[in-house]
């Protein structure tokens, strides 16, 4: 089945990576870690995109999420974020770590405006952005209630709603497929594919082991993984080791697609690529 | 056994399953036994100075009416409510300086002053403030800060790295995290521990209020009875400051759900 080629521009770097090297323990976690990270403009349409970091258990996606977040420095090498661009630090990016942080104090509803009052919102367009969110983000009976009554499912989207509060263009998730049930999962996809298609114009970083669902809701895919040298054996430190381009296979900006055979040819192939890993 | 009997044997085995929730009924009986239990031990025990349960109730009503039971209390009650305030502000607030490196070994040695006997600062803290009031109060200052200091500097010490790093994602500057985290944060954990260590105070209170007699106080009162060997008078004081520290006890947890009511919100036994 083939489909139509939608037209796309590439326009202005939103994050570029250059050269990022970590050790921890002593032992090389990343290794010349390299990619960037373009705002692609649809004529005629808003579009925000999802770009997926995809490798196996342990291969150091937490710790270059981190990096990006700037919430570690690399050993060396740099992150730049924006246009100009500028070294990142903590709180440029939205951040959605692991296991969903949110302020336990606080009600859901506080939870989003005070993240409004950090980035410079005054108090009653903090509160009415927060109630906007809530809304868009289906937690609107949820506002007065407090993390820990929350679900998992609902506490994930309100700590998202809260990060997209305070967060310019960018928005880096750990792991966002991670501990849903299958409903939840198709869910969250979805979810995720809505809000970088809405007037938000996000670009969200993936950083995620499951490659069905990476595959599912990103339009480009970076594998990371480890360099075999000549003897057949790893050598430590992970890079980026593939990089595909869901657009050019038709597997992004459509409706449906994993029911179609190339989606499920593009799982199966990444799935072998991560056995050599 | 009738189906009713065999009923109640099954609640019965409830109250010995590990972790089981019961009624608020089912748990005041349960309370009740035992209170019922240890009077009846108490009330046969042949012991012979041990008083009887009658005695000591006597002796409080005694206690009140001809020597000014209700007096002395009030003058403890206020001494004790001083003495936990200032403690709490000095405790809460050298735990949260913690958050600069500058404090932390001067924190954790005042926590060391939980190895130190307060007879050997009797001397010390009465020619540095005098006698009387103020060096009853300082006293107590010191024995509960050392404990409750030692606690709260624990909780802070122990706020996982990532809550830090998430509070700095929402652009929070280290001051404001501070605040977010160190300090709204631990509000609630804050509560348990002033309660668990407010009860030194009472404690306390015998050792500083026989120092100085001066404004009496149920310590003062205690040690007059003990003097004079009166086993049912002091039985009877030290069941009044068990009740007053029940109180105490519950009236923190109150302005905890009170002030915190997210703290208890997952608790399986609230
Ligand atoms: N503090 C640390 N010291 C040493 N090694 C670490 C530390 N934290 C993580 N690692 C190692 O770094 C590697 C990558 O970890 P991580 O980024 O969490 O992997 P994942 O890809 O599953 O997110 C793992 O092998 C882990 O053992
Ligand atoms: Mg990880």
């Amino acid at each position: 089945m083939l489909r139509e080629k939608i037209a796309y521009d590439v326009r202005e770097c939103l994050l570029s990576v250059k050269g990022v090297n970590l050790n921890l323990g002593g032992r090389p976690i990343l290794r010349d870690v390299n990619f960037e990270v373009h705002n692609l403009y649809r004529p005629g349409m808003l579009q925000g995109q999802v770009v997926g970091l995809l490798g196996p258990s342990g291969m150091g996606k937490t710790q270059l999420f981190r990096i990006l977040a700037g919430l570690n420095p690399p050993d060396s090498g740099h992150v730049l974020i924006g246009d100009p661009p500028v070294p990142v630090a903590a709180g440029m990016v939205g951040v959605v770590a692991q296991h969903y942080p949110l302020l336990h104090h606080r009600t859901i509803l506080g939870n989003l405006v005070v993240a409004g009052r950090q980035a410079g919102q005054p108090a009653k367009a903090a509160e009415t952005e927060a109630q906007r969110l809530l809304e868009v983000f289906g937690l609107k009976e949820q506002g007065e209630k407090y993390p820990v009554q929350l679900s998992g499912g609902q506490r994930q989207r309100a700590a998202i709603a809260q990060q997209f509060m305070c967060s310019n263009q960018l928005m880096l998730m750990d792991e966002p497929f991670s501990g849903l049930d299958p409903l939840a999962l198709a869910r969250m996809c979805q979810f995720i594919k809505d809000i970088a298609q809405t007037d938000e114009h996000k670009t969200f970083v993936i950083v995620t082991h499951d490659i069905a669902s990476a595959i599912e809701v990103c339009d480009t895919l970076m594998v990371l993984g480890r360099d075999k040298g000549p003897d057949g054996h790893f050598i430590p430190g992970a890079k980026i080791q593939q990089t595909v381009d869901l657009i050019a296979r038709g597997l992004a900006w459509h409706t449906g697609i994993s029911r179609t055979p190339e989606f499920h040819a593009a799982v199966n192939e990444v799935k072998d690529l991560f056995a050599h890993l | 056994m009738t189906p009713a009997g065999s009923r109640k044997a099954a609640g019965l085995l409830q109250a010995f399953s590990p972790n089981k929730i019961l009624s608020r009924s089912a748990m005041n009986i349960i309370v009740a036994t035992q209170v019922v239990v240890f009077l009846l031990i108490w009330a046969f025990a042949s012991f012979k100075v041990l008083p009887k349960p009658g005695e000591v109730f006597a002796s409080i009503g005694d206690l009140w009416t001809n020597q000014g039971l209700g007096q002395e209390l009030l003058s403890s009650l206020s001494l004790n409510f001083e003495a936990v305030l200032i403690s709490a502000v000095l405790s809460i607030g050298l735990a949260y300086l913690t958050v600069l490196p500058f404090f932390r070994p001067l924190v954790a040695a005042i926590g060391k002053g939980r190895f130190l006997s307060m007879a050997g600062f009797t001397l010390v803290f009465t020619l540095l403030v005098g006698g009387g009031h103020p060096l009853k109060l300082s006293l107590l200052v010191f024995a509960m800060t050392v404990f409750f200091v030692t606690s709260m500097a624990s909780v802070v010490a122990e706020i996982p790295k990532a809550d830090f790093d998430y509070a700095r994602t929402l652009r929070m500057k280290e001051w404001r995290v501070v605040w977010e985290v160190v300090v709204l944060g631990t509000v609630d954990k804050a509560f348990e521990v002033l309660r668990q260590n407010a009860a030194i105070g009472w404690m306390m209170l015998t050792m500083v209020e026989g120092i100085y007699r001066g404004e009496g106080g149920i310590g003062a009162l205690l040690l007059n009875q003990q003097k004079f060997f009166k086993m049912s008078e002091v039985f009877g004081i030290q069941i009044i400051i068990l009740i007053v520290g029940l109180c105490q006890d519950l009236i923190i947890g109150a302005l905890r759900r009170f002030v915190c009511p997210y703290a208890t919100l997952t608790l399986e036994r609230k």
